[in-house]
């Protein structure tokens, strides 16, 4: 009989404990999400002061202006899931890589000291943007491999815990801002 | 390389003419540490001889006393000589390297990285029973503030005898310097001690472990292999950590081979190399009139002030310019 109170308090404990390390990375999940939001936030904060002191050099660029400020738009509306989310912040970033390259283009722009101010801002985000994001991948593996792994696996599916899916990490952010090279321009 | 040429142009212009004299100072020292063993050993064997002769003590106790007594008057010798050339030493190379490096540097040879500096970090081991070191460095490379030194951190342990022993807990390199990043929390990585012996039961091991935080894994394989991070933010530490960085201390790691904490604290970078001497430490029995001697020592200051450029800690962002 104390044999097996003792298996079925050390089966409860083994239970309590996988349930509370699957909710912990699930809440790591969640937590580091909303610092990427945060730091999204941050750069669609910046945005519009960085389209209205650019437009009136930048007069060849307008479609790609015009389409930052929609995407700053639809990612600022609410009811967005992450994937939705994610997708328009990957757009937005593309748009944005597009814009500082035909600021080549645009000698007086390059010498404007707010501007140059808000690229330097602008690039210190993305910097954040990429550590946020590559955080995040790295608590969504370690989320993934415990709901798919044995013996968490069986807990998660009783919790009905389902895979996240990670975010698409472009090359360029995985190598680090050429600061050097900015101050250069 | 391109600084051997002028390097070799100083030893010869400016260092030559006092480092002559403290060769023969040097080879003073080495006549008298010479001449002191010699009487040393007659004096001892001696009254060996006359212990045995008299039957006043077993002939195996009289050689072993003698012999240890005999060897402590010797290293008491040697260690006071030493101390003087050495404090010579640094005056005559260490401190004329330093000008040659940059002379805006300040060196101060009986100085080092304060304690307080070094509890603040809480990058190495915070109990312990003395701190010393020397060799302190200050001023800027590259225009970032850095400040080193050689630290030893010792505890007392007691023996299984009854007796007390000093025990090393740090010795080697102690380097500050302002980091290039605004942080607010704190980041720390130590070498993967565990995981590399123990696996997986390792790195479970390392979550238990809460004093420098929460346990960080970072998606660099080759990094992840050679050093485990803890810190209070997880975001952060991989704004601190990105790639190129990781990279850059893991060629670090594999250049030097050397033991490597580093702590991110408080806009600052820690770095601590375990080094099995002090930094500067002269060789008696060698001559200080070869280049290539004082060009070990040159080569040792460039490695240290070489982490600006090897982190790249230079490239100050933007925020930090206002």
């Amino acid at each position: 009989m104390e044999m097996f109170l003792m298996s079925m308090g050390a089966i409860a404990l083994a239970l309590v404990l996988m349930y509370n390390y699957l909710i912990g990375k699930k809440n790591q999940v969640d937590n580091i999400f909303a610092s990427v939001d945060a730091v999204l936030k941050q750069r669609y904060d910046l945005l519009p002061n960085l389209v209205a002191t650019v437009k009136e050099y930048m007069t060849h660029e307008r479609e790609t202006l015009e389409k930052i400020t929609e995407l700053r738009a639809k990612a600022l509306q609410g009811g967005l899931d992450a994937s939705s989310k994610m997708a328009l912040d990957s757009q937005l970033s593309q748009a944005l890589g597009g814009l500082m390259v035909a600021v080549e283009n645009y000698p007086n722009l390059k010498a404007n000291e707010n501007f140059l101010h808000l690229q330097h801002t602008l690039n210190e985000l993305e910097e954040q943007i990429a550590a946020a994001r590559r955080a995040y991948n790295q608590s969504v593996t370690d989320y993934n491999n415990a709901i798919e792994m044995f013996p968490t696996n069986i807990m998660a599916g009783f919790m009905r815990l389902t895979r996240r899916p990670l975010i698409a990490i472009m090359t360029s952010e995985r190598r680090s801002v050429d600061v050097d090279h900015l101050f250069k321009k | 390389v391109a600084k051997l040429a002028p390097l070799m142009d100083y030893y010869y212009e400016t260092m030559y003419p006092e480092l002559k004299m403290l060769e023969e100072h040097r080879l003073h020292i080495l006549s008298k540490l010479k001449k002191s063993a010699l009487i040393l050993g007659l004096l001892f064997g001696g009254i060996c001889w006359i212990v045995i002769d008299t039957s006043f003590m077993e002939a195996t106790h009289a050689v072993a006393a003698s012999t240890m007594s005999g060897g402590m008057m010797f290293l008491l010798f040697y260690r006071y000589e030493k101390r003087g050339y050495t404090s010579l030493f640094k005056d005559n190379v260490i401190e004329k390297i330093i000008t040659f490096i940059d002379p805006t540097l300040r060196y101060q040879k009986e100085a080092f990285v304060s304690e307080s500096e070094y509890r603040y970090s809480n990058l190495l081991p915070q109990t312990y029973d003395r701190f010393h070191g020397s060799d302190l460095v200050e001023g800027h490379r590259e225009g970032v503030a850095v400040r080193f030194s050689s630290l030893h951190v010792e505890e007392k342990r007691h023996t299984k005898e009854n007796k007390d022993e000093w025990h090393t807990l740090f010795q080697g390199l102690f380097f500050v310097a302002d980091f290039h990043k605004h942080f607010k929390g704190r980041t720390y990585l130590f070498p993967d001690v565990a995981e590399r012996s123990l696996g997986g039961i390792g790195t479970w091991l390392q979550g238990w472990h809460r004093e420098h935080g929460k346990l960080i894994k970072l998606d660099h394989t080759a990094f992840e292999k050679q050093f485990v991070v803890y810190g209070d933010d997880t975001v952060e530490a991989h704004y601190i950590l990105n790639h190129a960085f990781m990279e850059r201390i893991v060629s670090f790691y594999e250049k030097e081979r050397k033991n490597l904490f580093i702590g991110f604290v408080d806009g600052k970078m820690y770095l601590a190399m375990e080094v099995s001497q002090t930094l500067f430490e002269p060789n008696l029995t060698q001559s200080v009139l070869t280049f290539t001697h004082i060009k070990s020592y040159f080569e040792r200051l460039e490695m240290v002030f070489g982490i600006v450029e090897a982190f790249k800690l230079n490239q100050t962002l933007w925020s930090k310019y206002k």
